[in-house]
C-alpha cells in the first residue's frame, strides 16, 4: 500500500544567483553605513573602524544607524538614511543567533539595494549566517570572521575593540572595494 | 482538494513514519504522517483554503500558508477540532511585535506559551488545571507541538542552521494550557485584552525566562513580595524596538489565588502594586529593575492545580504578547 505524505517544509534557498553591488575600486570617497545592533561593546569597534578608515582610505563621510534592538531590520527612517548617504557599509556585530542572521540579512538587504557591503560576524555564529546568505541564493557571501579567544556576544574592553578594528580593517577594505 | 506542497510516497504506514525522519522534519520524536486526507480535514475544520497566508517571518523570506501549517498540525497529532486554535496561535506568532524571527534564532533559546482563553477551552479540551504546564492533555501538547513544528518547518527554524539556541530547553517541544476561569472570579485574559467573554482567543508569548514564585506565607503582601523579588533576580531591560507593549506574564496557582481573593486582590490590584516595585531601579547583581512600561504590561493569568503555593513568571524575549481571536466556522 503507497502512503502520500505531503512535504510540511517550506524548503531552503532562492535557487536565483544573488546579485552583488559594484564596488568602487578605493573607498576614498566614499561614505561608510555602519548598521551597527548594539550588541554589547561592538558599537565601539564599528567606531573605530570608522575612525581609522577615515584617516587612512579618505572616506568622505560616515552614516551610522544603531538599530533599535539587535534581531530586526533598520527602522524604515534609518534605512532611508542608509539609502540616501552610505555607497558603501559594514553591518554587525554577529555574535548571537538572530542579531547574526538578521545583521547578514542587513548587509544582504544593502547589497540587493546597490551598496556594497559586509558583515562581521563570530566564527560561533559563521554557520548561521552562512545559511541566511543561502537562503537568498549568496551562498558564497564572504563575511568577515572574528574568532575566540574574544566573545561572540561581544563583552569586550575598550582595548579588545580597538584591537579587533585594527585586525578587520584590511577585510573590510577588501570586502569593499573591486 | 488539491494542494500545492511537494509529495513524498513510501511503501507502508511504518515506512511513511520513519520516512519523516529522514527527512528531517520532526522534533525529534514521531509524528503522524501528514496524507493528503488528513490534511484536507484539518482545512476544512479550520475553514481556511490552503492558500490562506497567515503571515510572514520578511528576514527569512517566509510565508505561511494555511496548507503548510495543517500540515504540521496534523504531524503533531492535532485533531481537526483544534485546527482554529492552532491557526488562532500561528497568526498570533506571526505579529510584527512578536519578533519571529529574533525569539526562534536566538542564542537564549526562548520557548513560546500558548495561551488558550473562551469557550473552545471545553469544545476541544484544553486544560488549565491541575498539571496543565506538563503532558497528559492531547490539546495541549499538540497544539502547542504544532505550533512548534510550524517555527521548525515552515519558519526554517533548524537546529544548527536558523535555530541557533545554545542549549535550548523542553519546552519547545510543547507548551500550551487554558486559563482556569472557571476557578475564579477574576477578569479572564481575554476580557482584559477587549474581547468578549463569549470569544475564543490564543495568547502567545516568548519566554525567555521561566521563574517559579513558591511562597508558602499565608500573608497575600508575602506572597506578592516573594513574586517581585524573584522577577527583579534577573531584571528585563528595555527593548527600544519592542517598545512599551513588552509585558511579563504573572500565572497565580490556586493556592496563591486562595490567599490573594480573600484579601480582597484583584488582577487589577496585584499589577499596581508590583509594577512600583517591579520598576524600581536596579539595586544589586541580583536585584535588577524589570523594564515596563505601565501596570497595564503585567499580564496575570490563573491556572495549575492546587496543592503547593504556587506561580510562575513567564519572562519575555525581545517581543511583546500577541493574541488572536479563535475564528470557527
Amino acid at each position: 500500500m503507497t502512503v502520500v505524505t505531503l512535504d510540511p517544509t517550506t524548503g531552503f534557498g532562492s535557487g536565483e544567483a544573488f546579485p552583488l553591488a559594484i564596488r568602487p575600486d578605493t573607498l576614498a570617497g566614499q561614505t561608510l553605513g555602519i548598521v551597527a545592533n548594539g550588541l554589547g561593546d561592538s558599537e565601539s569597534m564599528f567606531d573605530a573602524i570608522a575612525a581609522a578608515l577615515s584617516g587612512t582610505d579618505g572616506l568622505a563621510g560616515i552614516c551610522k544607524v544603531v538599530k533599535h534592538s539587535v534581531a530586526v531590520p533598520p527602522q524604515p527612517e534609518q534605512w532611508q538614511e542608509l539609502l540616501a548617504h552610505a555607497t558603501v557599509a559594514v553591518t554587525g556585530f554577529g555574535g548571537c543567533g538572530s542579531c547574526s542572521t538578521r545583521s547578514m540579512r542587513d548587509a544582504l538587504d544593502l547589497e540587493a539595494a546597490g551598496i556594497p557591503a559586509v558583515c562581521i560576524v563570530h566564527s560561533a555564529l559563521e554557520p548561521a549566517v552562512r545559511a541566511m546568505a543561502r537562503l537568498v541564493g549568496a551562498d558564497n557571501y564572504p563575511v568577515i570572521v572574528i574568532d575566540y579567544p574574544h566573545n561572540p556576544t561581544a563583552v569586550w574592553t575598550a582595548e579588545e575593540s580597538a584591537m579587533l578594528a585594527n585586525q578587520v580593517l584590511d577585510a573590510v577594505r577588501l570586502r569593499l572595494t573591486r | 482538494m488539491t494542494f500545492a506542497s511537494d509529495t513524498h510516497s513510501f511503501d507502508s504506514f511504518e515506512d511513511a513514519l520513519e520516512g519523516q525522519f529522514e527527512l528531517g522534519v520532526t522534533d525529534g520524536l514521531p509524528v503522524i504522517p501528514p496524507t493528503p486526507e488528513r490534511v484536507a480535514a484539518m482545512l476544512v475544520a479550520g475553514g481556511v483554503a490552503g492558500d490562506t497566508v497567515l503571515g510572514e517571518v520578511p528576514t527569512r523570506d517566509v510565508v505561511v500558508t494555511a496548507e503548510k501549517v495543517a500540515i504540521n498540525a496534523v504531524m503533531a497529532g492535532c485533531l481537526p477540532e483544534y485546527f482554529p486554535v492552532v491557526l488562532a496561535a500561528v497568526r498570533a506568532f506571526l505579529q510584527p511585535l512578536g519578533n519571529a524571527h529574533s525569539t526562534t534564532a536566538t542564542l537564549a533559546g526562548a520557548a513560546h506559551a500558548v495561551i488558550v482563553n473562551g469557550p473552545i477551552r471545553h469544545d476541544i479540551g484544553v486544560h488549565g488545571g491541575q498539571a496543565c504546564f506538563g503532558p497528559g492533555f492531547r490539546p495541549n501538547a499538540t497544539i502547542g507541538r504544532a505550533l512548534r513544528l510550524v517555527i521548525r518547518n515552515v519558519c526554517r527554524t533548524v537546529p544548527g542552521v536558523l535555530d541557533r539556541a545554545s542549549f535550548s530547553w523542553p519546552l519547545r517541544y510543547s507548551f500550551c494550557f487554558a486559563e482556569d476561569e472557571e476557578a475564579t472570579a477574576w477578569t479572564p485574559l481575554h476580557v482584559k485584552l477587549g474581547y468578549e467573554r463569549e470569544q475564543s482567543v490564543v495568547t502567545v508569548q516568548s519566554i525567555m525566562r521561566l521563574f517559579q514564585v513558591t511562597e508558602f506565607a499565608p500573608e497575600s503582601e508575602e506572597i506578592l513580595t516573594t513574586a517581585y523579588e524573584i522577577a527583579r533576580h534577573m531584571g528585563l531591560q528595555r527593548d527600544e524596538w519592542a517598545g512599551d507593549g513588552r509585558s511579563v506574564v504573572l500565572v497565580i496557582g490556586p493556592e496563591h489565588y486562595r490567599r490573594l481573593v480573600a484579601d480582597g486582590w484583584t488582577k487589577e490590584s496585584i499589577a499596581e502594586w508590583l509594577y512600583p516595585r517591579l520598576v524600581a531601579e536596579t539595586a544589586g547583581k541580583f536585584d535588577q529593575k524589570v523594564t515596563l512600561a505601565s501596570p497595564a504590561n503585567i499580564w496575570i493569568v490563573t491556572a495549575g492545580g492546587p496543592g503547593i503555593a504556587q506561580s510562575w513568571w513567564f519572562i519575555p524575549h525581545l517581543a511583546t504578547p500577541t493574541h488572536e481571536a479563535v475564528l470557527l466556522n
